[in-house]
Parts: C-alpha cells; structure tokens; sequence
C-alpha cells in the first residue's frame, strides 16, 4: 500500500526572537492518518512551531504546504478554517455558553427564518458528544463540565470544523486517567477518518500508546524523526535531553566539588506522599543536613509542583512535610518559611525578584519583620545584612539601591539567594538555580550551593541540566508523571542511570521502583 | 428609646453584619440626631403655603374631557398615580412628593407613587407600572423633556389623562397630556433681579452662583436674573458666573475663592437656596459681617427663611414644590368636565426681611 | 564618530526629562501656577487666600492619602467618595451623643466599610476596581437611607474643629499635614510601608517570600476607608452641615488624579506621598485660578484632563525605559 499524499509538509521552518534561534530549518512531514509525537525538551521550539503552524507567529524562512498548497496564516482562525485545528492546555471556548453553543460556535444550524434552531442543535450536539464518551446536558452552561469533558467539547469542536491537522498541545495535562483512555479511542477514530493529529506531551507512556511516528526537537533543531515504535523509551530520552548514552565527558564540568559529607543523622526535610490533583501522585522525598538531592525527571514530570508542595505555595490535597521533627500545615507559604525551608522559583523574573524594589529591599523583604522593632525597619540592621551578604555572595551591583530588575540574571539570582540566607535556613529548594544565567555566574551559584550544604543545609535541586544535576547532587530522586520512579545513589548518580530510569525500560540497579496509587 | 442599650451592643457585632445591621438600626431610629426633638412638621400643609395660579391671560389656551377624548369618572372613586423623577433626598423633591399625599388623603382618593431615583428608563417603567396597578389619572414629575411617547402611547390606549408638574414635557397639551403645572423659572430669575437691585441700590458688582450645567432651571434662572438686570439697573455688573452644582459645599469653595479675589463683590444671586447658604459658610469664614455682601436666593426653604431672619441671606424668591392641591383641583374640574388650563402657572411668593420672621412657616 | 554619539545621546535625553518630569514635575507645576498667579491674579498673595486654598485642598490631599497607598498596591478604591457620605450620615446621626462618640461610629463604619472593600480584594481576588465599585455605589445609598437630605449640624465642637485654629493655622490643614507626615513615615519606614510596596510590584514574589499579603491589603482598604471618613468629617465640620447627597461627589476621581499626577504609577510598587499632596494642591490652583479669572467650569475639566494627560505621558515614558 502506498503511502497517502502528505497533508502537511513543513519544510525549513526558521524563526528568531531577539536573542534566541527558536527554530532552524525545521522540517515535519503529516500524511493523514498518522498520530505524530512532537517532543522536546523546555525551550526546544515546540510552541514556537506550533505557534508558526497556527498563524500566531510569522516564520522567517522556511514553508509550510498544506493539502498540496503553500500556505501562510495571519491569524489563529484563518488557520482553524483552512482546516488546522489546535486544543491548547487550556481550554479555549466560551464557559458562560450552553455546550451545544459552544460546539456549535460559528455554524450553528439555522431554522428556515434564520434564526437560531435550538431543537436541532441541542439534539445533534448530545449525539455528537455521546460518541466522545461525554453524557450531559448541553443545555448547560459549558463551565458547570468538568475540565476533561470540556476539553472533549473543544475536540468535538475541532473535528466538526472538518479539520485535517489537529495538534494536540499536553490534551492530558488536566485529565483523569479514565478520560485518557476515551481520548485515546477518540485519537485513534480520529485517525481511521484520515485526520493527522500532532501530539505534544512529556508522558512518554501515552506517546506509546498513541503515537505511530516522532519528531524530537531540541534548541530549535530537530535532532531526530521516525518511527516511533523503532525508537526505544531509553534512546528517546537521552535524544531529548542531547546525552548520548555511554558518552565519554570531562569530569568537572561544573564547579560542584561532587561530594557532600551528608551527616549521618535524621533527615532535616521529610516530605511523605505529596499529592496535588493532575500533578503528584504521592511523592515522597526525604534531605539531610549537608545533603544536596537531586529532583531527576523530564519536564511535566512534577519537579517544580514538588518543590512548591513541599515550599506551601501548591496546596496539597493529602501527605505531609516534616521540617527537623515538626510537621508543617499544608498550603502556607509563611509557614513553611518560618519552620526553615526557602524556596528559589523556578521561574525567577515573574515569582522571585520584586523588580522595582532596590537590591537592598530585595534582600532584607523576607527577614523584615526581624529586622525591625514595633513595626519600624532598622535601617542599620538591614544594611548590616545586606552588606553581609553582597560581599559573601559577591553579588555585582552599582550600589545597594540599585533597583534588582537592572541586574543580570546572576546577580538577580544571588539576591534571592541572599534574601533565603538572611532567614537562615535549613533546608534551600532550589528551581532551576542556573538558567538563563551566564557561564561564570552560574559557576558561582553552582560553587555557593556546595559551600551551603557543608554549611549544613539541606538542597533540593532541580535542573534540565543534567551535568549539573548529576555532579551536584549526592542523590537524586527520579520523578515520571508526578511520582517517583527511582532514587540514584551513590555510584548509580550517573546520567546513563538517570535516563534509563527516566525512560523506565531498564530500571537502575539501585532504583526503587514505586508505582503510583492514585484514585 | 433604650440608645444606651443598643450602641454597645452595635459596636459589638461582627464587623460584616454591622454595616447591614446599622442600616436597620437607623430605621429604627435607634441613633440620635443632633436636631431630634427640633421641630421637624415641615409637610402639614396649610391654606397659607397652597399654590396659587398666576392669573390667566385672555386667550390661553384651555383643554376639556371631551377635547382630550377621555371619560367622565369620579375624582372620589379614582385612583391617582404619581411618579416622582428624583430621589426624595432635598426639600424640594420632599415636600412636592409629600403635599401630594397629603391631598390625597386630605381627598380621601387612593393614591399610588413611585420614584425614578433620577433615572429615566426607570421612570418609564415606573409610569407603566402605575398603569397597570390601575391609576385612572396620572400626576407626572418628569426627569426629562423628551422621550415620553411609549407612555402616551400605553396612557392613551387606556384614556388615562395625564398631568404634568414643575418640568414641561415636549409633546402636545390637551393630546399626549392634559395640563402643565408649574413655577416659570425665567420670572423667578427676574424676581430675584428685583430683590438684588434693591438690596445693592442697584450699583456695583455682583456674582452669580449658578446650578448644574445643562440644566432648563439653571438656564431659566440666569436668563431671567440678566434680562431684568440689564434693563433695570445698567449700573449693575454681574463680573462672576461660576456653577455650584446647586450643592452647599460647592457654593461655599466658590464663594471662598470670589471673595478673595473680588473683595468688592456688593451680592451673589444664588439659583438655589443650598449654594446660597453655602455663601453664607464661605462668608462668615471669612470673617465678614452678616449683610456686608447680599444674598438673594431662590426655592424658599427653611434654613434659607431663617438666614434671611439672621441678616445673611436679603431675600429668597419662592419656588413651590407643594403641587398636590393644584394637581387635584385640576384633575378634579378635568373629569367633571370643566375647562382647564392647558398651562398653569405658579404664583410663587418670597421672602424679604419685612416678612421672613412671620412667614418662616410657610418655607418648607 | 561624533555624530553616532549625538544620535545617541537625544533618545537618553528625553528618557531623563521624562523621568525628571514624573518626580519633579508636579512640584515644578505648583511653582509655575503660584508664580503666575502672584504675577496675574489680584489679590492671590496673602495669607487669606493661602489660608483659603489649603483649607479647600485639605480633604482631598487626605483622601488622596489612602489612596495613593491602595495605588501603590497596583489596586484603586473608588467609593471613598461613598464613604465621605457616609461618615457625614453617620455623623450627623450620632451628633447627639457628643462628638467623640460620633466620631467612634463614623470610624467603626468606615473601618467595616474598608474591611468590605478589603475581603472582597484580597480574601475572594476580586479585581479592586469592581470590588469597591460596588460600595461606591452601595454607600451612598445606604447614607441616604440614613440621612436622606441634608442636615444642619449645630454642635460647637464640630463647628471649631471645621473652623479653628492654632496660631492663624486651620485644624484642617494641620490634620491634613499630619496625616500626610505620618503616612510619608509608614510607607518610608516600617515593615508595613515595605511590605506594601513589593505586594504592589510582584505578587506573586511577594507571596512566594512568605509576605502576609492578605492582611497588608485589608489593613490598605481599612487605611483608605479610614481616611476618606477623616475627610468626610472635616468637610463636614467645615460646613456644618451633613450632606450625604453631593458630598464627596466624584472625590474618587479627584484622588486618584492627586495620586497619578504626582508621580505614583497606577502598577504599584512605588508611592510618593510628597507628589500626592503637590498633584492635590496643583489641581486646587488650577481650579482656583480659572474660577477667579471667572473663566468657564468646562475649562477646569479641560485643564485637569491635561494635566492627567501629561502626567500619564511621562509615567509612559519611564515605564518604557
């Protein structure tokens, strides 16, 4: 059997932002009927792709053929009437509008007067979901559906739009396990009627599942394609993460000194079946003083949720976190804060710095109310500790009143270090500490964190470096779909281990496998 | 009254519930007010406060039940319908909703009001509500001029007669309405010219505190005050016309300003009592003598009767809010068939120094 | 060579002016306005009229207080104008008791009033401006429920409160000082002034740094509250007289354009109180310049709606930066 015409060709796709090579010369080829997994690691292009495919985004070079033709959406819309339909993580539809108006949007089915035919509408919009696996009234307003039947309604609505192309963007992010499976069986219709779909997701089981070819995408290149079936789990990830297996590297890469003297004695941070609905299913995840554990696992795989569970910022809904003997209330973020444990964001510019506020108020904002009397700062106080910590975290500014978001990303992230330090700590979580950060700042936060934890303090690192990650850890717990699914110790603290465990084909020696048992 | 009781126990409640409950509290007239106690009777209405009607010219124009195309019904037996256009919150809006009650009951007719809250859809609505409640014969106190033909229309369809009091209605009389009652705020502007000149002499400068923008009042007050002043007493310089919004607090900030940059200033028209006792504030705050500059003023409230008692304000041109009994009177020659006048207007008195003392019963 | 460095130095230059413009600005304003109205303006250089302008401009530098500090929480209170009405209400009900004890109610309503707009922002997240939309259109209801016209007051301790003095000074404008001073010393000084200021530029740090927002946020609504009810009984005092329909009529907007002229930009996270009290008095002279040159009233709407144009231009101009 030949194969069908392509439905879609993408040929060369280049695009650049300020600063950054998002895509070079990518190319992605759909024939109908093919379930395609696009992956990639953080900031490897895949928005950006899809973005360009969807008319958000104007390449600079490169073509996208469609149905034989070239093509080149301006808008989102113009593209989802062409016939490429997109189901973001979010849904995108109207939550105040009855479902059967919601799947109708923009066609809705009129009576010979032109009016509206609500009859007709409403009969052939529970039909049409029924086949979804949803069962409600479409009379409803759309919000009152849970989020997977909402989610169902927006592909029910991509379908119906006689779609050629749908890209599915994390579709199972916010799904029960149950709805999954209907999604699937929706996929695969999908497929039997010639429909290409793209599947982004980070949950390398569903990518098996449902995918038939890949694309792995990674800093803008697309560094693999293929069967997917011909790809295993383990080369998969080590392709992702651009780490071939086996590789021979220089040790010292980084400036962590590798080996911490974790005292022999009580863990500092206990945190024991943390659970957040979609996104932990019962992590558990002990430090001791002077130790430095690493949070292993690609991205989505529930690292950051992790950190902020245990930091109160992410409710959780059961398990508990137990600092040197006491155990925390859930969900509070001061809390947390005074029983010791500080938490640096992942997501540094938006949640960690305060941008207008000067270096000196950066630092001195968590510890300020011990830095004052009755109310009222102490100014001698708050110099005495900033200048304190400028000098021992070296951190480079015109002066201490420099507002923080004139800093370079470095610098930014020594001031929130030296705002957890003032608080003095025991235990440091640490979200993505080195991005977007330069080479030689990132030796020195990288060389600071090793000096912290001979100071005693307990470190959660999380990093998509993996060099960093193996050399600055002394153990690292492995994390897949919001659970932990191995812990690396000692000699097994090796990338190869890691991916292996990632991938889950070839379970690390010293791996101790737990299965998920969440409802 | 058990106040001491029912503070503390106030004070304690649970902060949410306070702001509810205070409301309720004050309904239950559970606060003390400075002025309770004073006597506050200002709606009795008697003999000496009624309107009385400007008398007719020859040939004005007169409207009868078989003109309008209604039937002939009982005032006794009737149920009257009066939509107010603003909030009851000035003395105006207050005695003119209350002497229509007091007519009715005075009457013994039934009847029914509702408030626009200065809203014109809602007084639409309101109309038509009385409508439907019943009302044979409808008073209107209209918040706008235009706009009313979807209530000519549901009015007519039913031949209820209309009549509207203190703002006119664009539309055709003894057709769309019947008669239009009230006060001609151009001959309050002149009257009140004629108590300045005399206050002044009819030399000097003189200031203007005019009401809202935009308002026919503010329009009619002005136009009437400038006429006379023109023609009367050319000596007379109005220098200053800065609006107060026919609100105290605003009358006090502008006079405070005029008299510091115009201390020569010999009076200030204000077209409403409030801005002209808020020229009283501003003048005794700045130190000068009650009479030094002369107020004249229109409405005719009490506060503004008695200032004049106190030499502050010299005199108040009167502008008639009680319209029950005239309303009634025409309603009442209306259905037994008897001409009206199609436009019926106020003979609004004042107050000067020489009457303020015995009349400052009749301000409401 | 030469001329690349020209070229790049103009830009530079007007980003400096726009940034001295919105710090200095306001204050070079005021100056100009009382340089030409001593030059122009008969009698505008005495003591009277000062006395005058300050007494007039009081109420709103306090209300604009409370505001630039919700401002500087990237939120905005607009029923501070409602809650003047309702302190005069109050006020006037509670006269009879004597004025401390009115004084006592007109705070604890102002304070349930705060404490309302305060829940509503930070224990629900609803956005500030339709939080207190809600009381700014509610409270002056309820102050009419409670007082439905206006009320003379004739209590002689409310009377020398409006209308005294110390030393030829007005209580008004020394409360209105105070106030000023100590609210310039919270901001500047204490934890919670700090506090406030990193709620208003970064949440979400703020939050993440363990921050006890929620409770900065009700204590700012509370303040604000509070503030708008002094003022409401200081133009009450002043009048003597209560009037819940007109008065504090459009004092949100008054405010906020005291706040926003003098330099404190509507995304939070900066205050400057110095500014709020020259915005205030700078829209005071303009307003008393154009009524003593018997001008027009539109054109003190025009002129404020320049001024608050020209203000939002050089806040535009350092944002960009």
């Amino acid at each position: 059997m030949a194969p069908p015409a392509e439905v879609l060709a993408i040929r060369g796709l280049s695009k650049t932002f300020p600063g950054v090579r998002a895509l070079d010369g990518v190319d992605l080829v759909l024939r109908p009927g093919e379930v395609h997994a696009l992956i990639g690691e953080n900031g490897a292009g895949k928005s950006t792709l899809i973005k360009v495919l969807t008319g958000v985004y104007r390449p600079d070079a490169g073509t996208v053929e469609f149905q034989g033709r070239q093509v080149s959406f301006a808008t989102p819309l113009e593209a989802q009437k062409a016939g490429i339909s997109t189901i973001y993580q979010e849904v995108n539809l109207i939550p105040l509008l009855s479902v059967a108006r919601n799947l109708f949007l923009g066609r809705e089915p009129r009576t010979r007067l032109g009016l509206l035919d609500f009859a007709r509408m409403n009969r052939e919009a529970e039909e049409t979901l029924r086949t979804y696996g949803v069962r409600v009234d479409v009379r409803q307003p759309l919000r009152t559906l849970g989020v997977g039947a909402q989610q169902m309604v927006a592909l029910a609505r991509a379908v119906a739009t006689d779609a050629r192309v749908v890209i599915m963007d994390e579709p199972t992010s916010s799904l029960e396990p149950r709805e999954v499976e209907t999604l699937f069986s929706v996929i695969r219709r999908l497929r039997d009627a010639g429909i290409a779909v793209v599947y982004v997701s980070h949950r390398l089981d569903e990518l098996y599942a449902v995918c038939e070819t890949v694309t792995v995408l990674r800093d803008g290149r697309r560094v693999h394609h293929g069967r997917l079936s011909e790809l295993s789990r383990l080369d998969l990830v080590s392709t992702m993460l651009g780490r071939e297996l086996g590789e021979v590297r220089a040790e010292g890469l980084t400036k962590f000194s590798g080996d911490h003297h974790a005292a022999d004695t009580e863990p500092v941070l206990e945190a024991e079946g943390l659970t957040v609905p979609h996104k932990l299913h019962g992590v558990s995840v002990s430090i001791r003083p002077g130790e430095v554990v690493g949070l292993g696992g690609l991205l989505g795989s529930g690292r950051t949720e992790t950190a902020k569970a245990i930091s109160g910022a992410l409710p959780i809904r059961s398990g508990k976190v137990v600092v040197a003997g006491t155990s925390l209330r859930g969900g509070s973020t001061p809390g947390a804060i005074r029983a010791g444990i500080s938490l640096l964001p992942e997501d540094r510019k938006s949640e960690g710095i305060v941008p207008g506020l000067s270096v000196r108020e950066n630092i001195a904002l968590a510890a300020l109310p011990r830095l004052s009397r009755f109310g009222m700062v102490s100014e001698a106080r708050v110099d005495k500790i900033v200048n304190t910590f400028i000098e021992r975290l070296r951190i480079k500014a015109s002066s201490p009143h420099q507002k923080v978001g004139e800093l370079s990303g470095g610098n930014q992230q020594k001031v929130l270090l030296a705002r957890w330090l003032a608080m003095n700590p025991k235990v440091l979580l640490l979200d993505e500490p080195t991005r977007g950060i330069d080479v030689g700042a990132k030796a020195e936060v990288q060389k600071l964190v090793d000096e912290l934890a001979e100071d005693g303090l307990g470190v959660l690192l999380i990093s998509s470096d993996l060099e960093e990650l193996i050399e600055g850890s002394d153990r690292v717990v492995v994390l897949k779909d919001g659970a932990v699914v191995g812990e690396l110790t000692g000699e097994d603290v090796t990338e190869d281990t890691l991916m292996r465990t990632i991938a889950g084909d070839a379970p690390a020696t010293a791996a101790t496998k737990e299965v998920a048992t969440d409802g | 009254m058990q106040r001491s009781i029912h503070r503390p126990h106030l004070l304690a409640r649970p902060v949410v519930v306070a702001l509810a409950a205070a409301v309720a509290l004050t309904a239950s007239a559970c606060t003390k007010s400075e002025d309770d106690g004073s006597d506050k009777q200002k709606s009795s209405a008697s003999a000496d406060t009624e309107q009385k009607v400007v008398t007719p010219k020859a040939g004005s124009k007169t409207c009868t039940i078989d003109a309008y195309g209604a039937k002939k019904i009982d005032l006794k037996n009737a149920t009257v319908g009066f939509s107010q256009s603003e909030k009851e919150a000035n003395p105006f809006r207050i005695a003119e909703t209350q002497s229509m009650k007091d007519e009715a009951k005075k009457r013994g007719v039934k009847l029914l009001t509702a408030n626009a809250q200065s809203q014109f859809s809602k007084q639409i609505s309101d109309v038509q509500d009385l409508l439907a409640k019943g009302a044979d014969l409808l008073v209107i106190a209209p918040l706008n001029s235009d706009g009313w033909e979807p209530v000519f229309k549901a009015a007519a369809a039913k031949k209820v007669p209309i009549v509207t009091v203190d703002r006119k209605i664009n539309a055709t009389a003894c057709k769309d309405y019947v008669s239009f009652i009230a006060s001609d705020f151009v001959e309050q502007g002149r009257r009140a010219a004629d108590q300045m000149i005399e206050a002044t002499g009819g030399k000097g400068e003189v200031a203007i505190l005019l009401g809202s923008a935009g308002n026919n009042v503010t329009t009619e007050r002005t136009k009437g005050f400038k006429e006379r002043i023109a023609e009367k007493a050319p000596d007379l310089k109005v220098v200053f016309e800065q609006t107060g919004d026919f609100a105290r607090e605003k009358g006090q900030q502008v006079t405070e300003q005029l008299v510091q940059s115009k201390p020569g200033i010999k009076g200030i028209y204000a077209e409403n009592d409030e801005m002209g006792l808020g020229a009283v504030a501003a003048l005794k705050g700045a130190g000068k003598k009650a009479g030094a500059v002369k107020i004249v003023t229109v409405d005719g409230t009490r506060n503004a009767v008695n200032a004049i008692v106190d030499g502050w304000i010299s005199g108040v041109v009167e502008s008639n809010p009680r319209f029950g009994p005239l309303a009634f009177q025409t309603l009442d020659s209306f259905t037994q068939g008897k001409e009206v006048a199609e436009d019926i207007i106020i003979q609004d008195s004042a107050y000067t120094s020489d009457n303020a003392k015995q009349d400052v019963g009749k301000a409401y | 060579m030469a001329e690349a460095t020209v070229r790049t130095a103009a830009p530079l230059d007007k980003a400096r002016i726009l940034q001295w413009l919105q710090t200095y600005g306001v204050y070079a304003g005021v100056a100009l306005l009382l340089i030409v109205n001593i030059v122009i303006t008969p009698h505008f250089l005495s003591a009277e009229n000062f006395r005058t302008q300050a007494v007039q401009v009081a109420p709103v530098i306090i209300v604009a207080l409370g505001m630039a500090l919700v401002i500087g929480t990237e939120g905005v209170d607009l029923s501070v104008g409602a809650v003047m009405a309702l302190a005069a209400s109050v006020l006037a009900l509670y006269l009879g008791y004597g004025l401390l004890p009115a004084l006592i109610a007109v705070a604890l309503f102002a304070a349930v009033a705060g404490l309302a707009n305060g829940a509503l922002v930070a224990l629900l997240g609803v956005q500030p401006i339709v939080a207190t939309l809600a009381l700014m259109v509610g409270g002056r209801g309820i102050a009419l429920v409670m007082l439905p016209q206006l009320e003379d007051l004739h209590n002689p301790s409310l009377a020398s409160l409006g209308s005294g003095d110390i030393v030829g000074v007005p209580y008004l404008i020394l409360i209105a000082a105070a106030l000023a001073v100590l609210i310039a010393f919270v901001v500047r000084r204490t934890t919670f002034g700090r506090q406030l200021l990193a709620i208003g530029d970064s949440r979400p740090a703020a939050q993440l740094a363990g921050l006890p927002v929620r409770r900065v946020l009700m204590v700012v609504y509370v303040v604000s509250g509070l503030l708008a009810a002094v003022a409401g009984v200081l133009a009450t005092a002043r009048l003597q007289a209560s009037d819940p329909t007109s008065l504090g009529n459009l004092m949100e907007l008054s405010a906020i354009t005291a706040v926003v002229v003098g330099g404190t930009p509507l995304t939070g996270g900066r205050i400057s109180i110095g500014g709020t009290v020259a915005g205030a008095v700078l829209i005071q002279l303009l307003t008393a310049t154009l009524i003593k040159h018997d001008l027009p009233p539109s054109w003190t709407q025009i002129a404020q709606a320049i001024v608050i144009v020209c203000a939002v231009y050089a806040a535009r101009g350092r944002g960009k930066r």
